[in-house]
Order: structure tokens, then C-alpha cells, then sequence
């Protein structure tokens, strides 16, 4: 058989539309790339504040290594001191240092973020799935649920359930997980829908292939797409909703550093020392930043007809 | 189209009833006796049970609930459990700051944010197109009220120019008015980066239609093209879009409400949090979610009734 | 835009702009009759805290002359409201026999009365105030009989159910039973064993069961918790539900509105005994939120703030231009109470060991002196008799200075050489988050792992009652060492399963008899000495840590004068009289 070989010749405008397209992808790329790096940055911060891992192993307390001190370690006689070489972030109405406490305070925000997301994603992607694969009364029965947990504006919703569940991390990672799981939801329903249609899946169907099979090896790894931007974006939102529950009150014990918390903390002493406050908000701003640098430079090259 | 509007309404009503549902379940799985919340640590064992009985605590779920029900739709959002008046009234008093706050933010949002999209749809890719999608996804970052915060430092502190607290009194419209100043522009700012957002991709994606590069073979000015032909069947989805936009900034107004302590049911929602004033809590989610719904519904109605594929 | 467009922009500002301006109530001129205050010396009889009475030449101030004047300038009268901001997110309950808390307790002051009161601003002097003066006890029938004569002309506060009407002895024989009631009022505990009648319409007879020092009888019938007297017709009339959050009573300020979650609006009473307040009204504004408050009063909105408890904020705030804060007395005392029925806790030696690992002035620094100080004994022997000081403390070694070494010794022998973990909770306002935590510090220094958990003050308040907390930390004011030591200490309070449960916290019981022998001894210095027993007993046990009072800071714009000098006022605020006034 004559192997046609070559690409056929493509008129001159698609060929300048291609080129811009993949240089705009490629740029969109710069986002996702840079995001990228100051989200590890961030997290490499955080996660190796103290060295835990070779204290884990020598069977030590760890201690501090990107912090400069200890988070807890109160100076009472110094407190609410200001920005100084030794201290560049000041310390807090205890005495404590504020650049250590920011360091160890993006360990819950991050936690809270990136899980309350796998938390949400995992129970959205799997209702989506099911609700858009089934169809029929259970697709029904689960989208209507949907729209009445989306009916609750995000906040109240986590307010709602910190009420009954009480504060603290693990609470809030399930009060966010179960605010984001519809958003998820309904984007893999829709994503699922528009697969199931597709030759290759009713092909497989009329083989006979198991549903669970079709599910995973066909319809899954297509909705990934959307999953890891909308992740990515939604964890941003996960972080901020964390430090707007912790400012109000509900978030973590002391003396646990937590963003949201100090920056509550500083708001007595805004007219004396609003570094206590600032400095927690710069790295919730910057934080929050990178993921959705991160998401919006994800979605690009996933689906670049979305964003021009 | 007549049967879209039925029928879209229609589908609202049990939205409605699962939402007030879930609102009266959750406040029922709070932890604590509301009874003895109400009266605080001083009260007898007599005089929980009595109170129990007066808030009909303890009848059956199912007559707790049909009451809750009745008592909502006849308007009656219950007493607080705090003062002792009548829900319906506080809210009454606080709502016009609330309202005053969303539409003050919303005109700001939309004041700044359509020229904003617009202009950088128009010079996109450019170093300003760059620059204004990075001050967007900042504006998109930073938490409400830490931006309340900076505000409060800057303007209200360090130059004393707009009040930092409360809401001032609705009978003096020009203290009313500095008082709502830097709240709405907390809140209006945010909602410009949002706003910018959407008109860009909104125009970006007219702009690149067929009847646009008409428009421009004609050879009419492009500042023609782009506001007489462009921005307005771009307006179509953001006009469309308003309402939601309210809606998910609910979260961002109550924190700018705590903020400022700026009376409102942002406010009202946290201290009833706080104070475990049940009854509060349980009728202002009511009323949030209520409204959210509603949003929805006039959204989607808009939509319909200019969404030329629907309305046939 | 072009030049034409900017023009008619300017017009329209130009006309805007004056109609603004011009707005106003046009003047016109006004006849004054200014009243002349004269200072005149005038014997009084001044109870100072003796068994006798003391003449004393008392300057007081009283109206001689009234002028008439004729302004030239025309005045506007403009209604002059003193603009509060306090700490609160919204009142508890406005019936002076349930406000509680510190808050309650200042508004309550201002529209009630007393049989008898404390001077305003200083808490150490105890004047006549319902009562024309201060009784002497008779014994009658082996009972301690005090009858007081009721001043005429005292007008209740009038109310949309009830007119004004004159108070009578008929109201106070009520409101004092209705201190006694437990359930309405939450003070009924000091009230047993006390009879009231009323002999006729201005006198009343108060009969106690078992006799007691004018220091301890008189707080009792004080403008302060339970001796405040309520209107009898008002409440009857309106129930005692709404007068939660409507009181009437005969005191220079009335409530006229009350905003839930907002503020209460409180008008002068033209009929006040004393005169007609010289301010027209008070707005007693909830603001829970220390840097709206402040921003409020440096705004010029508010005239008077609940400061912070804490130096650096004083020394702030006192450097702002038309600022003053005062710092004043009473000092509410905070104790360290541990739960001697808890493990590790029932072992004296840990007790005792956490106590050497406590550093008082580590607690000290973070609210600075002079707002907090020191203490050494649960009375604080600088407001009350019966308190002891460092010095005496320190030669019985009871002072427990910091030794973190020792005390990790002492866990070692009490058999907990690597420590051990407690969880408590905590309000979240500032006093006490600030010592909870300090002490979740401090205590990790010798291997104690304290769990601190943040909930709402009220929260904690009736967690605390329910035995929740092993270690409970209480800041509070008792007007004198009776009180402290018998609702703190003695065991018909322990909580929850005392006789009559209050605030035992440590579950102590070992002192009853020093208590109640002190409570009947009418020699002052062997009651103090009784009291100051019980205190050792309480050290050497180590069941309380006594930490450090607190002062009340207030912060003022310059034209505020309250009316008098503030050196300690029991009601936990500057005092808002008839004489207070905002120069402007």
C-alpha cells in the first residue's frame, strides 16, 4: 500500500494561526512554569522549616532549619518589637518571631489547602463520574443535590459545617473538601457526559467492556485535564477560605502558627506594630498568587480555547 | 420561552425547600442546648426547661420542622435568642447597609473593571495586557480582609481621611456615605479584577468574530468597532453575570463587614456564630442561600430571554 | 472631556458644594439662664470604712445663684451625647441582677440606683444614695436590725407601659427580694438570711440572721450587683424578659433604644435627684473590636473607649494629640486555680512544681506595669484588707519565685520526670488568651504539654462551671476578701457539686472555718488576720497561684471631664455621672 507521506499543503493563514497559537501556548507556558517554581518554593519553605525528617530518624525533637527560631519560643520582655536585621519580620504581642511563624504558618495553610482539595476533587470527580456515566434517576438525584450545596455561598457553607464539627485542622479540611466538591463535581459530570457520547466509548460498550474498566481507562484520564487545573485553582481558593475562617475565629489552637490567626492576632495592635499583620497577609497574598499562576498557565496549555 | 420560565421556576422551588432543609438539619447538629446558650451561666435547671419548652424544643423533629417551614413562609424569621427581638427586625435594620454595600461594589467593580477588559482586550499581549492580568490575579489572591486591613491602615490611620468603623447613621447621607467609602472600595476592587477578567476573555472572544472583521472592513474607526459592536454583545454575558457575582462575594462581604465592623448580615451571621445564637444563625442562612438562588434564577432567565439557542 | 464640559462640571460642584454649606438650622438669638456653681463647705457624715463615723468637712458643690444672661451669639442646642465604644459584641442582660459581665455592669450603673453607693471614682468611700444616710446596726431580738430612710422625690425612669412615678420603699423591699430569688437573680447567694420590710412608704428595714461588719453589709445594698434597685411597677408591667434589654430604674440615665449587636441609646434623666445630668444623653456602642474603637475615638466618632489592657497600647494612645487614657482601679485579679481532684493535680508536689515553673513577671510583661501588677495572696492587698503583700509571702516562702529547675526536680519526684500534657480552654479575649498561652510557654519549659483550645468567652465561662478545664485561670473583682474567699474558695462552691455551686474551681475545702469565722468577727483586725490565715492555708496547699491584677484602661478625647477623680471605681468603668460633661 502507498504510504502518503508529507503533510499536504496548508493554506498560508492556518499556518500563521498555528504558529501564533503555539507561541502563545508556549508563553502561557512562562505562567505555568513560573507558578510552578514559586509554589515549590513556597512548599520547600514550609515543609522544611525544622528538619524533621533527620529528626525523625535520630529519634530527636526537630529543630528549626529554613525558620530561623523557634515558632513557639515566647520573649515577653520583647514583644511587639519592629522589624530589626535579626528579626525581619518583627516579633508578635508574645515575643515570637513573625518570619519564623510565617515559615511554619504555610504548613497548615498548605495542608488545609492541597488536602481540603483531594478531599473535595476526590468526592466531586467520583460523584461527577458516577452521576454522568449513570444518568437517568441517580444522575438526577446527585446533580439536584449539587445545586443545593451550591445554593450556600462558600463561606456560609464552611461556617455552617465548622459549627457543628468545631475547629481545627482536620474539621476544616472536611468543612473545605465538601464546600469544593460540587464545583468539581459538576465539571466532570459534564466532562464525563460529552466523552460518554464518543465512538471509541461506545465502541468499548458494545464489546462489553466493564463499566468500571470504561471509567477508568477511557473517560478518566480525558476529565484529568480539567481536574488538575481546576485543583490547582480551587487550591488557591482553599487557602484563602482557610485564612478567612482562621481570621474569624475557627481556626487552628494556638500556639500552632496558622496565617489567617496572626494576621486576627495583629489587628489589636494595627496603629502600634502592623507588621504583625502585614507579613502574615503578604504571605497568604503571594501564597494564594503562585496556585492560581499555576492553575491559570495549567489551563492554557489544557485547553487553550478557553483563555485567549 | 413562556415554558422555559415556568419550568425554570418551577425547578427553584425544591432547590428552595432542600436548602431550608439543610439549614434547619445542620442547626439541629450543633453541639450545645440553645436553651441554655440563651440564658447563659446563671440560669436554673427550671428555667432551661421552661425556655425549652417556650422555644418548643422539645417536640417531635418532624413538628419542629413543619413549623420552621410555616413560620418562614409567613415571613417570620423567629425571635434571637440573644435580645429577645424579633429576628425579622434586626435584619430589617441592618439589611439597607448590606444592600448598599453590594450595589456600591458592584458599581465599582463594574465602573473600573468593563473600560479595564475592555482596554486590555485591545492590547493584548502587549506589556500593559501583561501587566493587568498579573494586578488581576493579585486582585484574585488577596483575602478580603487583609485588603480591608490595608486600607483601614492607610486611609483611616496613617491619613485620616475616611472613618474606619461602622456604618453611620442611614438619616445622615453624607456621613453614611464616608462610612461606606472604604468598605465598598475593599470589596469593589476585588470585584474589578474579576470583572476585568471576564470582559477581556468576553471580548476577546467577539472580537474575534466574523461580524467584528466585518465592521473593520467597512472601515469603520475601531473605537466604533470595538464600543458600538463589540463591547455590546459582550455586554450580553457580563450583564447576565452580575447577579452571580454578588453572590459568590458573599463570603468576601461578610469578612469586609467584620472588618470594618460595618453592621450588616455579614456581621449579624458571625457574632450569632459566636454567641451561638441559633435562631439567628439558623434564618440569616436562610436568607443567604434564599438569595443565592434567587440570583440563579434571575440569571438563568436573563440568559434565557437573550440567549437566542434557548428561546426558541 | 473638553474645556466646556469641565466648566459646567465645576458649576454644578460649586452649587453642590454650597448647598451643603448652607445646610444648618438658621440661629436665632436666645435668652440662657446659666447656673452659677459655688463650692461651699459642708459637713457630712463620710463612712470610711471604720466602725465609727467620722465627721468629716466635705467640700461639695451646690447650686447658689442662677444668672440670666442674654447671649449675644446665638447658641445652638445641639443635643451633647457622650459616644462610648465598649468591648462587648452585645449586652447579656440589662437586668442589674443578671449583668454579669463587665460590660453589663458599666451601663447598669448609670440608670440604677442603690440604698447606698460608692463614691464615684473612688471605690473605698461609701456614701448615702436611695438612703438619706448610712444606718447604724441595732440588735433587736438577738438580729441585726439596719433601717434605712428612704430620700422623697426619687422618680422612676417613665416607660411606654408604666408613667414615672416616685420610688418607695414598697420597690426597694421588692427588688431586694428579687436579689434573694435564684431564679432572677444571680446573685441570690448573698442575699440569705437577710429580711426585708417596708415599715412605711420611705423607710425599710433590713434584718440579718447573723450580723456583719458595715464592710461586708453595705456592699450588699450598694449600687453593684445585687443592691441595685429596680422599679417595681416597670418590671411587673413589662416582665422580666424584656426588661433584660429595656431596665428601668431612677438613676441620671434612662435606655430609650436598644440596636441588638449595635448600641444602646440612653437619655438623660431630667428628673434625676441629684440634677439633671449635665450630658443630654450617652451612646453606649457595642464594639468588640479594639482597632475600630480606637480608630473610632482618634476619628473624633467616639468620645470614650474600652482601651487594651496593656502598656504598650497606653503609652500609644497617650501620645496622641487630644487623647488621654487613664489607668485606674479596681484592680481585677487573675488566679491560677488548679483542680485538686484531677491527675496529676490531686499530688500537692506537682502543684507546687508548676507553680516554681511559673514566672510571674514573664506574665507581667506582656501587659506592663502600671496597668498589671503582682499579686501574691487571691485578695489583692493593695485594694482590700486582708491581702498579703510580697513582703509577707516572702517570709513564710510562700512566694513561689521562678525555679524551673526545681520544679522539673519536683515533677521528677511526684514521679513525672518527662512531664506530662493537660488540655484547657480559653476565651479568646485578650486577658485571658494572653495568660493561657504565656503559661502553654512556660509550662512546655519543664516538659508540660498544655493543650490550649480558643472559644468564646461565655463559652468558657460555662465550660469552666462544668469542671472542664484542670487548670482554670479567673480574672475577676470581688468587693471584698469575704467574697473572694467563700465563692473561689470555700466548698459549699465547688463547682457543680458544691452546696451552692459558684466558682471553686480547686474544689477546697479546708478552709470553710477560717471562712465563716472571719465572716462573724466584728473586731476588723482579727477578721483581717482570719482572712489573712485562710491565705496562707491556701499557698501552702498550693491549690491557687495568685498571678497579677488588672487595671481598668479607659481612653478619652481631652474634652471628656467624667465629673470626678478616677482612682477606683467597682464598677469596672470611669463612671458616668451627672456631673460628667464633654467640654467643647
Amino acid at each position: 500500500m502507498k504510504q502518503i507521506t508529507g503533510t499536504p499543503p496548508q493554506p498560508k493563514f492556518k499556518l500563521r494561526s498555528q504558529r501564533q497559537r503555539l507561541w502563545d501556548t508556549f508563553k502561557r507556558n512562562r505562567t505555568a512554569i513560573v507558578g510552578l517554581i514559586l509554589v515549590i518554593l513556597i512548599a520547600c519553605t514550609s515543609i522544611f522549616a525544622d528538619d524533621w525528617p533527620i529528626a525523625f530518624l535520630q529519634g530527636r525533637k526537630a529543630q528549626p532549619l529554613l525558620a530561623p527560631f523557634d515558632p513557639t519560643k515566647q520573649d515577653a520582655y520583647r514583644r511587639l518589637e519592629a522589624p530589626s536585621l535579626a528579626h525581619p519580620m518583627g516579633l508578635d504581642t508574645y515575643g515570637r518571631d513573625i518570619l519564623s511563624r510565617v515559615i511554619y504558618g504555610g504548613r497548615v495553610s498548605l495542608m488545609v489547602g492541597i488536602c481540603s482539595v483531594l478531599v473535595g476533587g476526590a468526592m466531586g470527580t467520583l460523584l461527577g463520574l458516577v452521576a454522568g456515566y449513570s444518568g437517568g434517576r441517580v444522575e438526577n438525584a446527585i446533580m439536584r443535590g449539587i445545586d443545593v450545596l451550591m445554593a450556600f455561598p462558600s463561606l456560609i457553607m464552611g461556617l455552617m459545617v465548622l459549627a457543628v464539627l468545631g475547629s481545627g485542622i482536620s474539621k476544616m479540611i472536611i468543612a473545605i473538601g465538601i464546600m469544593l466538591s460540587p464545583t468539581f463535581a459538576r465539571v466532570v459530570h459534564g466532562a464525563t457526559l460529552s466523552i460518554k457520547e464518543t465512538d471509541y466509548v461506545e465502541a468499548a460498550r458494545a464489546i462489553g467492556v466493564s463499566r468500571f474498566r470504561i471509567l477508568r481507562v477511557h473517560i478518566l484520564p480525558n476529565v484529568f485535564g480539567e481536574v488538575v487545573v481546576m485543583a490547582s485553582i480551587w487550591t488557591a481558593t482553599a487557602i484563602r477560605i482557610e485564612a478567612n475562617l482562621s481570621f474569624i475565629g475557627l481556626g487552628v489552637s494556638p500556639p500552632t502558627p496558622a496565617w489567617g490567626t496572626m494576621i486576627r492576632d495583629g489587628t489589636q495592635y494595627l496603629t502600634n506594630a502592623p507588621w504583625v499583620s502585614i507579613f502574615p497577609g503578604l504571605a497568604i497574598l503571594i501564597t494564594v498568587f503562585a496556585f492560581n499562576l499555576l492553575g491559570d498557565g495549567l489551563r492554557d496549555i489544557v485547553d487553550p480555547r478557553l483563555q485567549a | 420561552m413562556l415554558r422555559y420560565i415556568v419550568t425554570r421556576i418551577a425547578l427553584s422551588i425544591p432547590i428552595l425547600l432542600a436548602v431550608f432543609t439543610l439549614v434547619f438539619i445542620v442547626v439541629r447538629i450543633i453541639p450545645g442546648d440553645p436553651a441554655e446558650a440563651a440564658l447563659g451561666d446563671y440560669a436554673s435547671k427550671q428555667a432551661v426547661e421552661a425556655l425549652r419548652e417556650r422555644m418548643g424544643l422539645n417536640d417531635p423533629l418532624i413538628v419542629q420542622y413543619l413549623r420552621f417551614l410555616g413560620d418562614l413562609l409567613r415571613g417570620d424569621l423567629g425571635i434571637s435568642m440573644i435580645s429577645g427581638k424579633p429576628i425579622s427586625e434586626q435584619v430589617a435594620h441592618v439589611l439597607p447597609y448590606t444592600l448598599q454595600l453590594t450595589f456600591a461594589s458592584i458599581l465599582i467593580g463594574t465602573l473600573f473593571g468593563i473600560p479595564l477588559g475592555v482596554f486590555t482586550a485591545t492590547r493584548r499581549n502587549t506589556f500593559i495586557d501583561y501587566l493587568g492580568r498579573i494586578i488581576s490575579l493579585a486582585g484574585l489572591s488577596v483575602p478580603a480582609f487583609y485588603f480591608g486591613i490595608l486600607l483601614i491602615l492607610f486611609f483611616a490611620i496613617k491619613i485620616d481621611l475616611f472613618p474606619a468603623v461602622g456604618g453611620g447613621d442611614l438619616k445622615k447621607p453624607v456621613e453614611n456615605l464616608k462610612h461606606l467609602v472604604l468598605p465598598a472600595l475593599t470589596l469593589g476592587l476585588i470585584m474589578t479584577t474579576s470583572v476585568t477578567r471576564l470582559t477581556r476573555s468576553a471580548m476577546l472572544n467577539v472580537l474575534s468574530e466574523d461580524y467584528v472583521r466585518t465592521a473593520r472592513a467597512k472601515g469603520l474607526r475601531e473605537r466604533a468597532v470595538i464600543i458600538k459592536h463589540a463591547l455590546r454583545s459582550a455586554m450580553v454575558p457580563i450583564i447576565s453575570i452580575i447577579g452571580l457575582w454578588a453572590a459568590s462575594l458573599i463570603g468576601d462581604s461578610v469578612m469586609t463587614e467584620v472588618v470594618f465592623s460595618r453592621p450588616g448580615l455579614g456581621k449579624m451571621l458571625v457574632g450569632a456564630i459566636m454567641q451561638r445564637d441559633y435562631a439567628a444563625l439558623q434564618s440569616i442562612m436562610v436568607i443567604y442561600a434564599a438569595f443565592v438562588v434567587l440570583i440563579n434564577l434571575v440569571t438563568d432567565l436573563i440568559y434565557g430571554l437573550v440567549d437566542p439557542r434557548i428561546s426558541h | 472631556m473638553n474645556g466646556k464640559r469641565i466648566l459646567w462640571l465645576m458649576v454644578t460642584m460649586l452649587i453642590l458644594g454650597s448647598l451643603i454649606a448652607g445646610c444648618g438650622p438658621a440661629a436665632t438669638p436666645v435668652v440662657v439662664e446659666k447656673e452659677k456653681v459655688v463650692e461651699k463647705p459642708v459637713v457630712q457624715t463620710v463612712v470610711v470604712e471604720k466602725e465609727v463615723p467620722v465627721e468629716k468637712e466635705v467640700v461639695k458643690t451646690v447650686v447658689v445663684e442662677k444668672e440670666v444672661v442674654v447671649t449675644a451669639t446665638p447658641e445652638r442646642k445641639e443635643p451633647v451625647i457622650l459616644r462610648l465604644g465598649q468591648n462587648a459584641a452585645d449586652l447579656h442582660s440589662l437586668d442589674p441582677h443578671f449583668a454579669t459581665t463587665t460590660q453589663d455592669r458599666s451601663l447598669v450603673d448609670m440608670v440604677f440606683n442603690g440604698l447606698v453607693r460608692y463614691k464615684p471614682g473612688d471605690g473605698s468611700v461609701i456614701e448615702p444614695d436611695l438612703a438619706e444616710e448610712l444606718p447604724e446596726p441595732e440588735m433587736v431580738d438577738g438580729k441585726q436590725v439596719w433601717i434605712f430612710r428612704l430620700r422623697r422625690g426619687v422618680m422612676c425612669h417613665p416607660t411606654d407601659t408604666t408613667p414615672s412615678y416616685e420610688l418607695t420603699a414598697e420597690d426597694v423591699v421588692y427588688s431586694l427580694q428579687k436579689s434573694a430569688n435564684p431564679e432572677r437573680s444571680a446573685y441570690a447567694g448573698e442575699y440569705t438570711g437577710m429580711t426585708v420590710e417596708a415599715l412605711d412608704d420611705y423607710t425599710v428595714k433590713i434584718t440579718l440572721d447573723k450580723p456583719l461588719s458595715p464592710v461586708l453589709f453595705f456592699p450588699k445594698v450598694a449600687n453593684y450587683s445585687g443592691g441595685f434597685i429596680v422599679c417595681k411597677k416597670a418590671i411587673e408591667a413589662m416582665g422580666d424578659d424584656a426588661f433584660k434589654t429595656h431596665p428601668v430604674g431612677t438613676g441620671p440615665f434612662m435606655v430609650q433604644s436598644y440596636s441588638p449587636g449595635e448600641k444602646v441609646m440612653l437619655v438623660a434623666n431630667d428628673a434625676y435627684f441629684r440634677g439633671r445630668p449635665l450630658l443630654d444623653g450617652v451612646e453606649f456602642r457595642y464594639m468588640p473590636d479594639i482597632s475600630s474603637r480606637e480608630a473610632g475615638l482618634l476619628a473624633g466618632e467616639l468620645d470614650v473607649i474600652n482601651g487594651l489592657t496593656d502598656e504598650v497600647w497606653v503609652d500609644k494612645m497617650s501620645k496622641e494629640e487630644g487623647i488621654r487614657v487613664d489607668v485606674f482601679g479596681v484592680g481585677e485579679v487573675a488566679t491560677v486555680h488548679f483542680n485538686t481532684t484531677v491527675e496529676p493535680l490531686d499530688d500537692p508536689k506537682v502543684r507546687k512544681a508548676i507553680a516554681y515553673a511559673l514566672d510571674r513577671d514573664e506574665f507581667l510583661a506582656l501587659f506592663g506595669e502600671p496597668v498589671a501588677e503582682n499579686v501574691y495572696s487571691p485578695v489583692p492587698a493593695k485594694f482590700l484588707p486582708g491581702g498579703l503583700t510580697r513582703a509577707e509571702v516572702e517570709k513564710l516562702g510562700l512566694a513561689y519565685d521562678v525555679d524551673r529547675e526545681k520544679a522539673k526536680q519536683m515533677l521528677a519526684e511526684a514521679g513525672y520526670p518527662n512531664g506530662f500534657s493537660l488540655e484547657v480552654v480559653t476565651s479568646e479575649m485578650t486577658g485571658y488568651r494572653r495568660i493561657y498561652e504565656s503559661m502553654q510557654a512556660q509550662l512546655a519549659e519543664v516538659g508540660i504539654d498544655l493543650k490550649v483550645n480558643v472559644v468564646d468567652h461565655s463559652t468558657m465561662h460555662k465550660l469552666i462551671r462544668e469542671d472542664v478545664n484542670p487548670i482554670v485561670v479567673y480574672i475577676a473583682w470581688r468587693p471584698n476578701a469575704d467574697v473572694y474567699l467563700t465563692r473561689f474558695f470555700h466548698s459549699d462552691s465547688i463547682v457543680v457539686t458544691g452546696a451552692k455551686p459558684d466558682t471553686n474551681f480547686s474544689h477546697y475545702d479546708q478552709i470553710d472555718d477560717l471562712i465563716e469565722a472571719a465572716r462573724v468577727e466584728t473586731d476588723p483586725d482579727k477578721q483581717v488576720d482570719l482572712w489573712k490565715q485562710a491565705q496562707i492555708k491556701i499557698l501552702e496547699d498550693m491549690v491557687a497561684y495568685p498571678l497579677q491584677y488588672h487595671q481598668q484602661v479607659y481612653a478619652r478625647s481631652e474634652a471628656v471631664d467624667y465629673g470626678h477623680e478616677l482612682i477606683s471605681v467597682l464598677a469596672l468603668y470611669p463612671g458616668i455621672t451627672e456631673n460628667t460633661r464633654i467640654v467643647k
